[in-house]
């Protein structure tokens, strides 16, 4: 809300500077969220006096004016606005000066005339809304002044609480200022003089939902005379930033802002009958609103009714959201009406109408609820405010803070209980012994209906900075471990490996999935069950706000695309990412959530260096990552398997990853991508390596744990072989099939030779394994060695075909 | 042949093997010296021949020359040869010489994104003082997310949250990780310290400082007798802990899930209080929303507030990295622009 303290200041005294008043509206809950120094954009803009007001002898529509600006030169001054006449005092905008908007004004030509500067009006100076004719200043204004030392303002913006609407006003912030500063409150004097006949003669109400419409009041006025309002009134409504109307739409707004009482007024002529009904809308009914309907306030009305009523908050709110019709005055409705203010709203409203635009006021009001309640009761224990703020406070202290916001308090009767919540979770509860005394709340503090407001009040009034601070003494829970530690264990091993972790967005576009079509790992034997993200359908956004983020993601690589595309379009094409994120489907009707793992790598792995040539990244890295992250994790290493259904993957290099043991599992795919789908996302790289997998324990604490293997005390031997197979077949079967022939003796197995050519024939390839024999308590024997090494020999040779290169 | 003729014969070899030793320039020729002159055919070995024909009391005499000759021989040989081999040492260390400067074989290296980061260092600081992390679904329940929370479904304060909502009837993003305050009051008794950092979403149009992504952490304490002067005294350790020592103020805030409710201030990190655009001039800039759990908050977390109290607190990370480390625009978090997140290598 914005403040003018010009304006504030006929409500209560304000002798601190406007950054120190902000700065203790700040600290009393009513954050002022900036200062602006209304009139700072005016420079050079002076009181002149019009000395003489002639024809422009070459336009009809223009004057030529001389002006004293209180120097010794007369001004020559050409002006389009007919509202001029000598003698009057007018803002002069002096060669060189500023005004709203960055406007320059310099001396000019104005058909064939020089102008030195311009005479202003009030639009022009963002202070009334008049474009038309010049502003008129009082003819005691002193020649010669500056205009900003005149009107100059502060403004202020403050953010209040939607629990506070009772402060959503000038009145309201001047009683808080008051609770600071111990100043007193000038409310307004509300007097209305009735020189018509009884209201009732006029108007008649027919409030059809009590419950809706809880209390409406209404006035009536006849012959007033319609006219812009005065321009002070203007000012604070500009500087207050509503745009001025006219006289009797300005003394509603004005209403609005001083009382925070929203109220409208009506051209009585078109009140059918002379009934206002207020009643629901029927199905299918076209309404028109208050900017656009008939019974606006025009030029020609004399008769204006008003309108103060209080409605219920939910249904305005509900009704403003429906429509996307929310203004100044339904966010006042949303956050509750005092009951009063709809009395003294229709009562203000039409002394300011009386004395801006004339005519008489009838006597009397419409009023269909004139009970007005009186103050609340509070119940609350001193000792406990106190222990909520962590701190003793005498009561007496309590007492004299509360009375400081005008809360009286006075001891409890016997049997009072405490109200400790309210709805939707009541309770009431016995004090017992505990001192107990009854704040007796005033009708506009609303927000105070619990023990606990009474604590906030107190800590409010005396000053949340005096909080003590301590660091707890209290018991520490049991230890949980963090279930984000595997996460950043391996967040740390992936940047340690050279990948940067990226965080893409969880909404993702429907389009990009389908672009993508990474497929569903329920469709893939080869993914343990244990570890396959659910099958479902997506999760949409019913009110997204683009397109392109309206579906939660279910796999992560398209966002990863997404980045690889921005990076390349500034120039970096070697991108190698990762993240570690939550996917989403909706099962059995209900959202379901999991974590991956997803990475890319494109580009350079090794940027070509003085002291080494490109290399380029390729599948080899991502199952290295794939092992490095299995490794970290004391999982096994990963099982290979082809993937050969081609789009959205390379048909030949694609894989399912996976292991099983002990019933931990990894699961998920790593593949270069098919240049179709670099060519959907546009991308220049020429090879794009996608991988997501499934990790167990993401969610979970530590990982599995460690037990050490004694150190053998006797040697292992290493062999060699060289296994010749058909080139078709894979390295996988060859592994497993040693493995399998070599029995327990085998302690490690590595591929370290990949060969092709001569001598061996076209089809055919060598795999050159270094095997590791060994037992835990003795020696090898030779004869056990070569056994073992037959045994493989044999196995190779039998079930794949293969002959050994010696 | 008489001592003085051998003694000056012998002097003379010693003369002339020193001279030749000295001359040497690599270790073959000084073996072939050795031989030439201590060998079993060598030069000193044939002048001892002619031993035989000195009278018997000139043979010991001779033999203590000889013998003089012969080790003052090998005594140069071996210091040669040292010289020699640290020469071809020296030579070859020299020939070996690279240039230092050349930069070194560069080591891949990922980065971590500020957001987990961020995340993981607010965590370090409540988790010296107690605080054990849980997490909760982006997908939430309006009755976790909103009504137990003590927002009603058409309360004011439901602006606050402009809510993106899913086609699963009463779901929605989570607005906030508040949520979390519910289900870890459900899943645990007290004493509770907790922290729930999360990704939220809201309705609202992206911009420098806003987007329709954010995370946050949450932090939750309840026990007999926890107050406010508990929540400062934490709040300034965390503040301290990020932000270095500078001045904090507590003051009044507005959430429905807490009554007293705070916001928290710390002096402007860009001018030190003094006033600056970052900080509206104001000298302070809040870092977080704060207060003491609302007792309809309790109740639905199964806590008798009767007997326990306790405070929240909730953090936007983009907030604190960005006062952290400078950052001007809240997109870059979600952009991955590489040029951004290298930085925090």
């Amino acid at each position: 809300m914005r403040v003018p303290l010009s304006w504030l200041r006929e409500y209560v005294d304000i002798s601190l500077t406007p950054e120190q008043l902000a700065e203790r509206l700040t600290l009393l809950g009513m954050e002022v969220k900036g200062i602006e120094r209304w009139g700072a954009d005016w420079r050079k803009v002076v009181v002149g006096e019009l000395l003489t007001v002639e024809k422009h002898p070459f336009a009809d529509r223009l004057h030529l004016t001389t002006v004293n600006v209180g120097g010794p030169e007369i001004l020559h001054i050409v002006c389009g606005a007919h509202n001029i006449a000598p003698g009057q005092r007018v803002p002069v905008a002096l060669p060189g000066a500023v005004l709203p908007g960055d406007r320059r004004i310099e001396r000019t030509e104005k058909m064939g005339i020089e102008s030195e500067g311009m005479l202003c009006s009030g639009d022009e100076l963002h202070i009334t809304s008049d474009a038309e004719g010049i502003l008129i200043l009082p003819p005691e204004t002193p020649l010669g002044i500056q205009l900003s030392d005149l009107y100059g303002d502060v403004i202020l913006d403050v953010d209040v609480k939607p629990n506070r609407g009772d402060a959503l006003c000038l009145l309201g912030l001047a009683c808080e200022v008051a609770s600071a500063t111990g100043a007193t409150v000038r409310p307004p004097e509300i007097t209305v003089e009735e020189a018509g006949g009884p209201v009732g003669d006029r108007l008649t109400v027919d409030v059809r939902e009590p419950e809706l419409c809880t209390r409406f009041v209404g006035r009536w006025i006849s012959g007033a005379k319609i006219g812009p309002s005065p321009d002070w009134v203007q000012m604070r409504l500009q500087a207050a930033g509503m745009r001025p109307v006219n006289n009797v739409v300005d003394a509603s707004n004005y209403v609005m802002l001083e009382l925070g009482k929203p109220t409208h007024t009506f051209d009585g002529a078109s009140v059918r009958g002379g009934t206002i009904v207020v009643r629901l809308a029927t199905a299918g009914e076209r309404l028109q609103t208050l900017d656009h309907v008939d019974s606006e306030i025009t030029d020609a009305t004399t008769e204006i009714a008003i309108e103060s009523a209080v409605f219920d908050p939910v249904s305005i709110r509900r009704t403003g959201h429906r429509y996307a019709l929310r203004s100044e005055a339904s966010l006042r409705f949303e956050k509750g009406q005092e009951f009063r203010l709809a009395r003294m709203g229709a009562d203000r409203v039409a002394q300011l109408t009386l004395a801006w635009a004339g005519g008489s006021v009838a006597k009397g009001r419409i009023d269909t609820a004139p009970n007005e309640p009186i103050e609340a009761r509070l119940a609350f224990r001193p000792a406990r405010v106190g222990k909520l703020l962590g701190e003793a406070i005498a009561t007496a202290e309590q007492r004299d803070l509360l009375s400081r916001v005008g809360i009286a308090t006075e001891d409890a009767p016997a049997g009072t209980r405490i109200q400790v919540a309210l709805e939707p979770k009541p309770l009431v509860v016995d004090p017992g012994t505990e001192e107990v005394l009854v704040a007796l709340v005033p009708t506009w503090r609303r927000d105070l209906a619990i023990e606990a407001d009474v604590a906030e009040e107190v800590a409010r009034v005396r000053g949340y900075e005096t909080t003590p601070a301590h660091l707890p003494d209290t018991l520490m829970p049991a230890f949980r471990p963090s279930p984000t530690s595997v996460r950043d264990m391996l967040r740390q091993t992936l940047a340690g490996a050279g990948i940067s972790e990226v965080v893409t967005h969880a909404l993702v576009s429907p389009a990009d999935e389908a672009r993508l079509r990474w497929p569903a790992d329920s469709s893939e034997p080869a993914i343990p069950p244990e570890v396959r993200a659910p099958d479902g359908g997506s999760i949409t956004v019913t009110n997204p706000l683009s397109a392109q983020h309206s579906e939660l993601r279910q796999h992560i690589g398209a966002s990863l695309l997404d980045v690889l595309s921005l990076n390349e379009r500034q120039g970096r094409g070697d991108v190698a990412i990762f993240e570690i994120g939550q996917c989403h489907a909706l099962v059995d009707g209900k959202p379901a959530e999991w974590t991956r793992v997803a990475f890319l790598l494109s580009g350079a792995a090794e940027p070509a260096a003085w002291n080494r040539p490109i290399r380029q990244y390729d599948l080899d890295d991502a199952k290295g990552i794939l092992e490095l992250v299995c490794g970290r994790l004391r999982l096994p290493a990963p099982m290979f398997a082809p993937d050969t259904r081609g789009f959205p993957f390379h048909p030949g290099r694609a894989l399912l990853a996976g292991t099983a043991e002990a019933g931990e599992f990894v699961g998920g795919r790593v593949a270069e991508l098919h240049p179709d789908v670099l060519e959907a996302w546009d991308l220049r790289s020429q090879r794009v390596i996608l991988a997501e997998v499934a990790v167990p324990g993401l969610n979970q604490p530590r990982p599995k744990s460690l037990h050490v293997e004694p150190i053998g005390r006797f040697p292992e031997v290493e062999r060699d072989l060289a296994v010749i197979v058909n080139d078709g077949l894979l390295a996988a079967d060859v592994e497993s099939t040693i493995r399998r022939h070599a029995g327990e003796l085998l302690r490690g197995l590595r591929l370290f030779d990949l060969y092709r050519g001569a001598p061996l024939a076209a089809d055919e390839k060598s795999l050159a394994y270094r095997l590791v024999l060994g037992a835990g308590d003795r020696t090898l024997t030779e004869a056990e060695i070569d056994a073992a090494i037959v045994q493989v020999r044999t196995g190779l040779a039998e079930e794949l075909d293969a002959h050994i290169r010696s | 042949m008489d001592f003085d003729t051998m003694s000056s014969d012998l002097h003379g070899l010693q003369t002339k093997a020193l001279a030749e030793i000295a001359a040497a320039a690599d270790p073959d020729a000084l073996e072939a010296l050795q031989i030439q002159y201590l060998g079993k055919k060598g030069d000193l070995t044939a002048v001892l021949r002619g031993i035989g024909a000195l009278p018997a009391e000139d043979r010991p005499r001779v033999g203590a020359v000889a013998n003089e000759v012969g080790e003052s021989v090998r005594a140069a040989l071996a210091t040669r040869t040292a010289d020699l081999r640290s020469i071809v040492q020296v030579r070859r260390l020299e020939s070996e010489r690279v240039d230092v400067t050349l930069p070194g074989r560069t080591i891949p290296r990922g980065t971590l994104h500020p957001i987990p980061e961020t995340i993981a260092a607010i965590a370090e600081v409540f988790g010296q003082f107690g605080f054990v992390t849980y997490e909760g679904p982006e997908v939430e329940d309006d009755l976790t997310n909103f009504q137990m929370l003590n927002i009603a479904p058409d309360h004011p304060a439901r602006d606050l949250w402009d809510t993106l909502y899913v086609d699963i009837p009463g779901h929605l993003l989570r607005t906030h990780t508040s949520p979390g305050q519910i289900r870890v009051m459900q899943s645990t008794r007290p004493p509770i310290r907790a922290l729930l950092p999360g990704r939220c979403f809201r309705y609202e149009a992206v911009d420098a400082s806003h987007g329709f992504e954010f995370f946050q952490v949450e932090g939750l304490m309840v026990d007999e007798g926890t107050s406010m002067a508990d929540l400062k005294g934490l709040l300034d350790e965390f503040a301290h802990a990020l932000f270095g020592p500078r001045k904090t103020r507590f003051r009044p805030g507005y959430y429905p899930f807490t009554e007293p409710s705070v916001a928290f201030d710390v002096e402007c990190v860009v001018c030190g209080g003094v006033g600056c655009p970052a900080c509206s001039k104001s000298g302070w800039m809040t870092i977080l929303g704060a207060g003491m759990v609302h007792p309809v908050v309790l109740q639905y977390g199964g806590i008798d507030p009767e007997r326990y109290q306790g405070f929240a607190f909730g953090m936007g990370v983009e907030r604190i990295s960005n006062l952290r480390h400078a950052v001007p625009d809240l997109r870059y978090y979600l952009e991955n622009d590489l040029r951004f997140l290298e930085q925090f290598r």
